[in-house]
């Protein structure tokens, strides 16, 4: 019997009678968040900076203030071609991708309770693209944040090939457990809602 | 050796035992503060119960449904009884792709395993990617903490460590120096590396898509830059549908570390293109502890550490005095169910206080499980001469009220008069590192009497 077979076949002997599964029902978690406020506070708290911004040009002007010795940049957001310095097309190997400095990408859907913001194969044209990045740069509407997870899951009937809850930028405490903000993905993380 | 022997070992540097014990108290601090954020928090932890108990009672027709869907998605399923044919899958493939350096981010269900030194034995590179990970292989270690795997180790310890490997400077332990050296190093082993091992938190049986939570962002550095992503699960990791994984993220990371949510919840389902996936799904021993009904809740577990943090037994005496991949509660409920007689001082290291089950999102009921153990193991492995005696007379003094009463009466007197030599004397274990109470003058007995009896009185 092939090993599959033979772990199926304990599994279907040993276990207990079957028991119903629970239904999730939301609205029982529901605090009546504010959501934005919710929002902003929790990026926060997990390390993230939260900007307000009314169009694309406006994210542009604003990164190129805070980011002023970036040299490789890539943006995906519509009308920002004149910013990228890096042409996707002529990248082999997204081991090529070593140097680029800052990333910006727009996601369609945030959630309010942990500041986490969702990204997958619809915008990255490499999926390491927000890991391998020093700075990440994420933009989002007001109107696609939801407050709960669970929202969150209603909206994503399709996680596509590869997708990703980011929240906040990449760090660890494995060293006497002091907070530091930088591990092996993105060093900061600036979120513009519009 | 026991885990009081072993506990022993770790006992020796007080001031580590005390800031282990601060440092994990602080985790589960921030636990509370932040599940006490949520509303119906209680509700949410039966959620996860519920959802995980009918998935184990279903679950080879979910982990068919998970291959189905996963084989669909186009990533290969491997099936391994044990932990030597998980490893002998994981070569094979690694062969298959001529893979000789292999970067791993953190999986409890390797260490279980002994992959690395299963890999290393074949002449290839296997490199931790979790930074707590990489300073336990460095310093040729098994991880302590199951979410903090390098906690027992101060940060001149990594200071030297890294000065040993990675020729860092010294730096009085900076955790920021060290944690930037550790990024260059790593990157570039992300940037060669052959292939990507990864776990699973939770593998979706609806979608055939399995998600992995970290907070260093390794896992996603080493899937998305290798050509090959070796994904490894036991069996109980599966949930039934995708909606769930609204549960099981808002419980994991609050239990974990009091964050909201982990910094990356990286949700796999298809290779990229030119690129190839696998998930190897484990038994070893799952598929008995199902069969034990007073066990199999331990199958819930979704490794958030939390009974960990918790346990004031854990807290001082360390992960490695359990000997075992997973340590703590969780541990040693699980590892008498590979081998009683190996394990078997294990669930004694508890005060039954019942901490763990209370903070466990997925209300595993850990402690009356570790008092099950007790009762299994008290009967089929011989116990200490001592023990047994103590436990005889216990026994005995406890069945006649009358005996009980003068042995009461001489113990309270010795407390207060004997000289704190002898109080203290080295056959008494409750008298190491502390002082016993005063002993009282009457007995609750009497207490409660004279009470009742003033009681009347005063009518
Ligand atoms: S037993 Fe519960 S508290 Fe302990 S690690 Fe597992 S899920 Fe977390």
């Amino acid at each position: 019997m092939s090993s599959r077979d033979h772990i199926l076949n304990r599994i279907n002997a040993n276990k207990p009678e079957l028991l119903t599964l629970p239904n999730i029902d939301a609205s029982i978690f529901d605090a009546g968040l504010n959501v934005m406020a919710e929002f902003i506070k929790k990026v926060e708290v997990v390390g993230g900076n939260v900007l307000e911004t009314t169009s694309n040009d406006a994210v542009i002007s604003k990164v190129e203030t805070i980011f002023p010795d970036a040299q490789i940049k890539y943006s995906t957001i519509a009308g920002t071609e004149a910013f990228n310095t890096l042409d996707l097309t002529t990248i082999k190997k997204s081991q090529d991708l070593e140097d680029l400095d800052i990333l910006i990408i727009e996601s369609d859907l945030a959630v309010a309770e942990n500041g986490a913001v969702w990204v997958s194969d619809k915008q990255l044209p490499l999926r390491v693209l927000p890991f391998i990045t020093k700075h990440l740069v994420l933009v989002v509407s007001k109107e696609n944040v939801v407050p709960y997870m669970h929202q969150a899951y209603e909206k994503l009937s399709d996680t596509s090939g590869f997708g990703v809850f980011i929240a906040g930028p990449s760090k660890t405490a494995d060293i006497e457990q002091s907070l530091v903000i930088g591990a092996h993905g993105a060093l900061s993380l600036t979120i513009f809602v519009k | 050796m026991s885990h009081s022997q072993l506990a022993s070992i770790f006992n020796k540097d007080e001031k580590k035992v005390d800031w282990h014990d601060k440092a994990l108290w602080f985790v589960r601090h921030k636990r509370d503060k932040s599940v006490h954020e949520v509303k119906n928090w209680e509700e949410l932890r039966n959620l996860g119960h519920g959802i995980k108990a009918h998935m184990l009672s279903n679950l080879d027709v979910y982990l068919k449904e998970f291959e189905a869907n996963a084989n669909k998605n186009g990533v290969e399923v491997h099936w391994a009884a044990n932990a030597e044919e998980h490893n002998q899958i994981v070569l094979k493939i690694l062969q298959e792709n001529n893979a000789k350096k292999i970067v791993k981010s953190k999986s409890m269900l390797t260490e279980e395993c002994h992959l690395n030194p299963y890999l290393e034995a074949e002449g290839l590179e296997v490199i931790d990617t979790d930074l707590g990970e990489r300073i336990v292989q460095l310093a040729k270690e098994p991880p302590s903490h199951i979410v903090l795997p390098a906690i027992h180790k101060n940060r001149h310890e990594v200071d030297e460590l890294f000065q040993e490997h990675l020729g860092t400077k010294p730096c009085d332990g900076d955790p920021q120096y060290l944690t930037g050296e550790a990024r260059k190093h790593l990157r570039q082993k992300f940037i060669e590396a052959d292939a990507a091992l990864t776990g699973v938190n939770f593998a979706i049986a609806e979608t055939g898509g399995f998600v992995v939570c970290t907070n260093e962002g390794n896992a996603d550095m080493g899937a998305h830059l290798a050509p090959v992503h070796i994904a490894c699960m036991g069996v109980e990791k599966i949930i039934p549908r995708q909606e769930h994984l609204g549960v099981f993220l808002r419980l994991l990371a609050r239990s974990a570390t009091g964050q909201p949510v982990t910094t990356y919840s990286s949700h796999f389902k298809k290779p990229a293109d030119g690129k190839k996936m696998h998930i190897i799904i484990v038994d070893n021993g799952r598929s008995e502890q199902l069969s034990r009904p007073d066990f199999r809740a331990s199958l819930h577990c979704i490794r958030c550490g939390a009974c960990m943090n918790t346990c004031p037994i854990y807290r001082r005496s360390g992960g490695h005095s359990y000997d075992a991949t997973i340590p703590g509660p969780i541990g040693s409920i699980l590892s008498p169910g590979k081998d009683l007689k190996q394990y078997s001082t294990l669930p004694f290291a508890s005060t039954l206080c019942g901490s763990c089950s209370d903070v466990c999102p997925v209300k595993i009921d850990i402690h009356a499980q570790l008092y099950k153990w007790r009762q299994i193991i008290t009967k089929e492995t011989p116990q200490p001469f001592i023990k047994k005696k103590s436990m005889e007379i216990m026994g005995s003094i406890f069945a006649k009220p009358s005996q009980f009463e003068t042995v009461g009466k001489i113990a309270r007197w010795s407390l207060r008069s004997l000289p704190k030599s002898m109080i203290n004397s080295k056959p008494n274990a409750w008298g190491k590192a502390r002082d016993l109470p005063l002993g009282p003058k009457e007995s609750f007995d009497d207490w409660y009497k004279n009470r009742e009896a003033n009681k009347t009185k005063n009518d």
